[in-house]
């Protein structure tokens, strides 16, 4: 019965997005930070495929293919400014990277 | 029997996610994170979404999250090298508590939502006709996804290669 309605996959999908949400705003370590932003794109993928269940639709699986595309894309990007900055500055702290906002810390 | 299988991914899929921002070596996280994966393909299985089930296993947790172990394996960091967090448990349930208010909006947009009632065709979320919708209806997307998929590719392999002098 509860696997039948939209709506507990709703708030599975909300308590997933909070929790990537909370993961970005609280944590400092940069892979950290990545990983909560693929969790909450994994959480909208979910909402798009109930969504596509709900409707009878399949638009919604098309787009949650086309989000997996773009987390694929953006892991590359990533991973790859990751290794750069690590290579600059020894540490995986955010807060270190500020060379853009302020001027001393270069 | 499905409403068993429900709660058990969705557990270990909240589980995992809590252990993926409240872990200290991003090893652990990566981990839990794969088994956060691991459980939404479940609960794309249920919804009967059997090719994005695979999609999400063979894509997500096979190619993003080990190209992801890969990379803090390959940097090879140090406890040193690691951010200092000593109140990360503080500002977790500070933070947790700022969003409680959002998700109430969320779950009061939602709540009169009513259950599934239509019955779907046998062939739903299967490869072909997701493969038909994606080559007819979504076709202009399908293309710039691979355009954006080259530039990434490009801007991967500008930003890692050694800098000369």
């Amino acid at each position: 019965m509860i696997a039948n309605t939209l709506f507990a996959y709703i708030v599975v999908a909300m308590v997933l997005f909070s929790i990537g949400l909370l993961g970005v705003i609280s944590r400092k370590n940069i892979f950290v930070i990545y990983m909560s932003i693929e969790l909450m794109l994994n959480a909208i993928n979910l909402i798009f495929v109930s969504l596509s269940r709900y409707h009878d639709d399949m638009g919604g699986q098309v787009m949650a293919m086309m989000v997996i595309a773009i987390a694929a894309a953006e892991a590359g990007v990533f991973l790859s400014l990751i290794i750069v900055l690590y290579r600059r500055k020894k540490s995986l702290d955010s807060d270190i990277f500020r060379t853009l906002s302020q001027k001393e810390a270069i | 029997m499905m409403d068993i299988l429900f709660l058990l991914l969705s557990s270990f899929a909240i589980l995992g996610a809590m252990g993926m921002v409240s872990f200290h070596q991003p090893v652990h996280s990566a981990l839990s994170l794969i088994l956060t994966i691991m459980a939404l393909a479940g609960l794309f299985a249920l919804l009967s979404a059997s090719f994005l089930f695979m999609v999400q296993i063979i894509i997500y947790a096979g190619a993003i999250l080990t190209l992801f172990i890969f990379i803090i394996m390959f940097l090879n960091v140090k406890e040193a090298n690691l951010p200092k967090e000593p109140n990360k448990n503080i500002t977790l349930f500070l933070g947790s508590l700022a969003l409680l208010p959002f998700n109430f909006l969320i779950l009061r947009a939602f709540y009169k939502m009513p259950l599934h009632v239509n019955a779907l065709e046998s062939d739903f979320g299967k490869i072909k006709p997701l493969g038909m919708e994606l080559f007819t209806q979504w076709l202009l997307p399908f293309e710039l996804i691979s355009l954006l998929l080259l530039v990434a590719l490009i801007g991967a392999v500008v930003l890692g290669r050694k800098e000369e002098a």
